[in-house]
């Protein structure tokens, strides 16, 4: 079974400090992490690199992230893989059009750190 | 203020107002604007302090792991001794700093749904210097139909809806009560896979 280091997770979130958190925890657990601060970033570093999961806020500039992971589960490589909302995002509609858009699942902020690790195991 | 479609603010004019400048719309703008400017220093000093808190916790974070790796390479006959203890207070600090985690969270939140008073404040800063815009009642239901879709939260439409339904603003927490608080830590970190 591969190791969690051998696993890349990309973060993509428009605060900076959010995006620091989620590295922390990630790291912590031996996860290699990428960061993009929205859609397009994140787009463009998938494009050039591969990452195991992708862990996306919604509401970001440029490119929010129901948006990108439309445009990810578009692109072959990344049919199949495990892509996380992290948002703040409560309501059942907006996890519904999550849903549509290809995520595999919805975490509402703030997360939990032992929470969202178990969550990723359970992906990847 | 009121004197340009494009902006509400001529701060020469906010200086020294010609006494036909004066209008009710014009001041309440300008008092709106006051609350804006407050909020945004509070805001931007706070942002600071935050950062900074940051900067530690990434140190933290950063000194425990190389804390860990130190022990981990000292010789068995060094490190058995006190490994049990040391490995428990690095597990204590690891609590803490997952505390933590939370905590900064729930900033940024803050920081968001400040955001949202804020813009809420200039729209409405906007709105009232069209007397005619603000004459109209559609006009204000258009208003606040816009303000309610910039909310993000479950918190935000909660208390959103209290004030549509009359409950005054200094009641609303109350209102909302210990449900509301207790659906808001629910929610927190609600896990739902597809």
């Amino acid at each position: 079974m591969p190791s969690a280091a051998s696993h890349v997770i990309l973060a993509v979130d428009d605060s900076a400090s959010m995006r620091q958190m989620v590295r922390y925890t990630l790291e912590s657990a031996g996860y290699s992490v990428v960061q993009a601060a929205d859609g397009v970033e994140a787009l463009e570093l998938a494009r050039t690199r591969s990452v195991d999961l992708v862990l996306t806020d919604v509401n970001m500039p440029r490119m929010d992230g129901l948006t990108l992971v439309r445009e990810l589960r578009a692109l072959e490589t990344y049919k199949f893989t495990p892509m996380l909302v992290l948002t703040t995002e409560s309501g059942q509609e907006m996890k519904q059009r999550g849903k549509q858009a290809g995520a595999t699942g919805w975490i509402v902020k703030p997360f939990h750190p032992d929470q969202l690790l178990a969550t990723i195991a359970k992906l990847i | 203020m009121c004197t340009s479609a494009e902006s509400m603010v001529v701060r020469d004019e906010a200086r020294e107002p010609a006494p036909s400048d004066w209008t009710p719309e014009q001041q309440i703008a300008h008092m709106l604007e006051l609350c804006e400017a407050q909020m945004e220093s509070a805001l931007a000093e706070s942002d600071e302090a935050v950062n900074a808190l940051i900067r530690s916790f990434t140190g933290l974070a950063e000194a425990t792991r190389e804390l860990r790796s130190s022990i981990a390479a000292l010789p068995p006959h060094l490190r058995e001794p006190v490994e049990s203890r040391l490995n428990d207070s690095l597990a204590a600090i690891q609590d803490d700093m997952t505390s933590a985690v939370v905590a900064f969270q729930f900033y940024d939140k803050l920081t968001q749904r400040l955001g949202h008073v804020r813009y809420s404040l200039t729209s409405l800063a906007m709105f009232v210097c069209n007397r005619e815009q603000a004459n109209a009642r559609e006009q204000w239901q258009r208003l606040f139909t816009a303000l309610r879709r910039l909310y993000r939260t479950q918190e935000e439409r909660e208390i959103f809806e209290l004030m549509m339904q009359g409950v005054a603003a200094p009641e609303v927490p109350a209102a909302a009560g210990q449900d509301h608080d207790a659906a808001a830590a629910a929610r927190a970190g609600e896990v739902e896979l597809f």
